[in-house]
């Protein structure tokens, strides 16, 4: 198991050293900390509700920024190595194909985890900075727990999608299917809640749904509902924290969810021929 | 060390793509300290018994024992220095990188894998050049990068896939000099190249493939006796001739 830890390990500083030596990463990292701190600028421009604004600005940016990482240069890694038979340098050690995606996925969510942090700061710097420069009647609440939980959930979901985009990466070969792919995903997740309203309404008002809308409820278990981790309207508001139950349960699916989704990716990669 | 028994294996239909037969009923053995040089024209299925040893694919029929254990075996790769024939890496990283995953990932301690890196990184003249990132490299230099990195952890058995691809006459001879002092120590070494005239300097016995199937197995020169031709070249080349005439 130590020497399992130890392989996958090995696997993740690559990616790791390779994504921050790679200067599209650094330009994303110094374009998304530039436009954070043109949040600043941004709440001039606003009425009122500007801490509200402010912080949906700033973490709106960080998701923004965590997708175009996930599309553009997580989506490439596995299809890359193959494509370039960089994998086979790579599986010539001995290292299992589990061990591999494992290690891809340690490698990317570590690079993932290090953009948050440095928004996740800056973002906080400056949301401070707002909140001392405007009226109170304008930004009256800002915790830090909140802030925390915000970004733990916007980290979550992006670490379900890049379980998504792993598995897809051992489906179908090539980064751009894969890309195609984990976007069309994505789109999915974001419309389901919607369609799943309209029906509920549609549903409230005529008989004969029924089967569509539990249709509609079990797919939520492939595409996964991400406003339930998207916390970033409470970070300026008054009201009360979720409750820790529905905490629990939220980002127990979430694990579950990440378990699941690297098993398939695993399991998938393992039985496949890597020509 | 390497055994294959009635190995087949085709190529799924793709788009656009035909299925095609890779190998068929292969049956060949390689012995401890023996060095095998596996040769044949394009698409006669040198890689793709490779490919098979190292378990990037598997076979549709018959069994491949590597080291005594199946090649999906995945630790057993640390008693193998591979050598691909494309040299290939993570663009953004250096030599120095992917020797110390190779250490880390064959259980060699940061000490050795220090002095290993050192010996291998000076034999082959990439000392210098060991803090540039791999993109930087020429195809010979990314070539002997590679044979650093398969020879870090002093493996038992060499699979090496096309060695002189890539390099200058200086550095092919180089590392003919290096294959033959690695044979000298005993190794075992499995090696598919196109250069004829190395691997009949280098190796105990050939393996003819020829459109997937195994047209001889022995010692270069009882291929030459047999096709009565004065070198082990022109045996080769009479042999695969009279293989496509009969076909």
């Amino acid at each position: 198991m130590l020497s399992a830890l130890k392989r996958i390990a090995a696997i993740a500083r690559l990616v790791l050293i390779d994504g921050l030596r790679r200067h599209a990463l650094m330009g994303l990292i110094v374009l998304s900390m530039a436009a954070q701190a043109g949040a600043l600028l941004f709440f001039d421009f606003i009425p009122r509700d500007i801490g509200r604004a402010s912080s949906d600005f700033i973490l709106s940016l960080a998701w923004l920024s965590g997708c175009i990482f996930l599309f553009f240069h997580g989506v490439q890694v596995i299809a890359l190595d193959e494509e370039r038979k960089v994998i086979y340098s790579l599986l010539a050690r001995p290292i299992s194909r589990g061990e591999y995606v494992l290690g891809i996925f340690a490698g990317l969510a570590g690079l993932l985890l290090l953009l948050n942090l440095l928004l996740c700061g800056l973002g906080f710097g400056t949301l401070l900075i707002i909140k001392q420069l405007v009226p109170p009647v304008y930004f009256s609440q800002f915790h830090i727990v909140p802030y925390l939980l915000a970004w733990f959930g916007l980290i979550a979901m992006e670490l379900m999608l890049l379980s998504v985009i792993l598995l897809f990466s051992g489906l179908v070969r090539g980064s751009f299917p894969v890309l195609l792919i984990s976007l069309s995903f994505y789109a999915i997740c974001s419309g389901l809640p919607v369609v799943r309203e309209a029906v509920n309404q549609q549903a409230a008002r005529t008989e004969g749904l029924t089967g569509l809308k539990t249709m509609l409820l079990w797919m939520t278990a492939i595409f996964p509902d991400f406003d339930r981790l998207d916390f970033k309207n409470m970070i300026a508001s008054s009201a009360p924290l979720p409750d820790i139950s529905l905490l629990l349960v939220n980002f127990g699916l979430t694990i579950s969810y990440l378990g699941l989704f690297l098993w398939l990716a695993c399991l998938v990669y393992q039985r496949r021929d890597l020509q | 060390m390497i055994a294959f028994e009635h190995v087949a294996k085709t190529y799924a239909k793709e788009i656009a793509t035909p299925a095609h037969t890779a190998l068929a009923d292969l049956s060949f053995t390689v012995t401890k300290g023996e060095t095998l040089g596996l040769i044949g024209a394009n698409g006669a299925g040198k890689s793709t018994c490779i490919k098979l040893l190292m378990d990037f694919i598997r076979p549709d029929a018959g069994s491949i024992a590597i080291l005594g254990q199946t090649p999906a075996q995945h630790t057993i790769r640390s008693q193998i220095g591979y050598l691909p024939e494309t040299a290939n890496f993570p663009s953004n990283l250096t030599v120095l990188d992917m020797l110390r995953f190779t250490g880390s990932t064959c259980n060699l301690s940061q000490q050795d894998t220090r002095t290993a890196s050192e010996k291998w990184l000076r034999r082959l003249g990439l000392w210098d050049a060991r803090k540039r990132p791999l993109r930087n490299y020429s195809k010979g230099m990314q070539q002997r990068a590679n044979f650093t990195i398969a020879l870090l952890n002093d493996p038992e058995l060499l699979i090496l896939d096309e060695p002189m691809s890539g390099l200058d006459p200086i550095g092919r001879a180089d590392i003919l000099a290096l294959i033959a002092e690695l044979k000298n120590q005993g190794k075992t070494i499995l090696f598919c190249s196109h250069i004829l005239e190395d691997v009949d300097r280098l190796v105990d016995r050939v393996l003819v493939l020829h459109r997937a199937r195994n047209l001889f197995v022995g010692s270069p020169q009882v291929l030459a006796e047999q096709q009565d031709c004065p070198t082990f070249m022109e045996g080769y080349l009479n042999l695969v001739q009279q293989v496509t005439k009969n076909a």
